[in-house]
């Protein structure tokens, strides 16, 4: 148990705090107890792309530098102050050798991640902005009051504009 | 007598937008949360601050309300708003903004743009106050009350006078319409004024030293930007002005209703609070220009 306990930590950061850097090396998963973290790239021209939302519950990491040790093409950044609980690969190894359930679970997980992902790329190949803007409100019910539009327009790779005119449309169809 | 439970100093500011620098003193810190200031569920307060000129005014973009009002009170500067239902315009000092949100508005709020340009010194309280369930999913409705508007009290011998902007003080009614007893004046105090306020003793009761300073009850020594609350005893209070002076007194009839809050939604349950998240993301609260 100690060993476990050795290999989890809770932080406490503030909005603007960076996690993780272009480059670097992404040691640990972060748990988000309260708040919201967000994971970007920075592309040549200085664009944010921004790859995944984590507010509370969620779990977020850079997988390419977690598990294959390259260094890493994105950002992390606290979007709000928030409250973190912290661990690494050896902890996930660990427990998962102690406990079936928690493999079991973990895997669940990492199938829902993937699943998660599918469903971007073939909204990001195939959705227009109505659709995609849809599916971020299913997926994030409050970001829409937590972050600023254009965060979002980034999310769904569209233009600010267009999705200013989504939400103007759907007012247009659904305001009493 | 209603003797003070609390005297508040300002907490380190934050900004809201870019535009209001405020210390929070409902619901954060001080146990005066949404439950024991029923029905003012919130105060920001802008203490005086400069603001130097800018060309973009400052403020806060579009965003939505639903299930209060809010109530801007505006000491110095100027303030623009806008909201989705038609309301909007601009209040300057001794002004106040009384938006019913109830079932749902967008708006947003600048510095005004002469204002913006030539800088200045910035002053002004928020007050969020609860709505009673039945009028939650009423109309939204915009009250814009200007200085002349706002009925006065005279006080004895030139010594000041209470201008009441909601509720009643000695037979002066408030220029405010609300949906719950609420009063809210401001007294504007000379130096050695004094009044007397008399307020039923459940009622949620509290002060704030917007100028000056004050002593209370004949014991009480209040500063400048600090907030007094309190007790739930007693019904009557004095204010007396140690320096020309101003405050804003505030107390209102608790609603006794369960309370469920995110963000700019003030509701009765989390199912409602789910509900009004879903109607802004699908357009219901209507659409307001950036």
């Amino acid at each position: 148990m100690d060993l476990i306990e050795a290999q989890i930590s809770r932080k406490s950061i503030k909005k603007g705090d960076v996690l993780l850097g272009e480059g670097e090396i992404c040691q640990n998963i972060f748990f988000v107890e309260s708040g919201l973290l967000r994971l970007f790239s920075i592309d040549a021209s200085g664009k944010e792309h921004i790859i995944q939302f984590a507010p509370e519950n969620w779990l977020i990491s850079e997988r390419s530098s977690l598990y294959f040790g390259l260094p890493s093409s994105y950002y992390i950044d606290a979007l709000e102050d928030s409250e973190l609980v912290i661990f690494d690969l050896n902890f996930i190894q660990t427990v998962s050798s102690i406990s079936p359930e928690f493999r079991v679970h973990n895997e669940y997980i990492l199938q829902n991640h993937i699943r998660q992902l599918q469903n971007r790329i073939n909204l990001l190949i195939g959705a227009n902005a109505e659709e995609r803007y849809l599916d971020f409100i299913k997926l994030y019910p409050d970001l829409t009051l937590r972050i600023p539009q254009w965060m979002i327009a980034s999310y769904l790779g569209i233009t600010p504009e267009s999705l200013s005119r989504v939400r103007k449309q759907l007012a247009h169809k659904n305001f009493r | 007598m209603k003797k003070v439970e609390i005297v508040a100093a300002p907490k380190d500011p934050h900004f809201v937008g870019d535009g209001f620098r405020v210390h929070n003193f409902i619901p954060s810190g001080y146990r005066m949360d949404m439950k024991r200031m029923d029905p003012f569920i919130m105060l920001d307060y802008n203490s005086k601050h400069y603001f130097s000129p800018t060309k973009t005014p400052r403020g806060v973009g579009v965003h939505p309300h639903r299930g209060f009002e809010t109530v801007t009170v505006a000491y110095q500067g100027k303030v623009a708003h806008h909201d989705s239902s038609g309301g909007g315009g601009v209040i300057g000092e001794g002004d106040v903004q009384w938006m019913t949100a109830a079932s749902g508005v967008l708006h947003k709020e600048y510095h005004e743009e002469k204002f913006s340009q030539e800088g200045g010194f910035f002053q002004m309280v928020q007050l969020w106050v609860n709505l009673p369930a039945q009028y939650k999913m009423s109309k939204p409705k915009y009250q814009g009350i200007s200085n002349d508007k706002i009925n006065k009290y005279q006080l004895p011998d030139g010594s000041g006078f209470i201008e009441v902007i909601a509720g009643e003080y000695k037979e002066v009614n408030g220029s405010a319409e609300t949906f719950s007893p609420v009063h809210m004046m401001n007294a504007k105090l000379e130096f050695g004024g004094k009044a007397e306020f008399d307020f039923p003793a459940h009622f949620n009761t509290g002060l704030l030293v917007i100028e000056g300073s004050i002593k209370v009850n004949g014991q009480e020594t209040v500063p400048t930007d600090h907030f007094v609350l309190f007790e739930n005893e007693g019904t009557d209070f004095t204010v007396e002005a140690l320096e020309k002076s101003m405050v804003l007194i505030l107390s209102g009839e608790p609603l006794n209703e369960p309370i469920a809050a995110h963000g700019p939604f003030v509701m009765n349950t989390y199912d409602e609070i789910r509900q009004a998240i879903d109607d802004f993301n699908m357009g219901k609260f209507g659409y307001l220009e950036e």
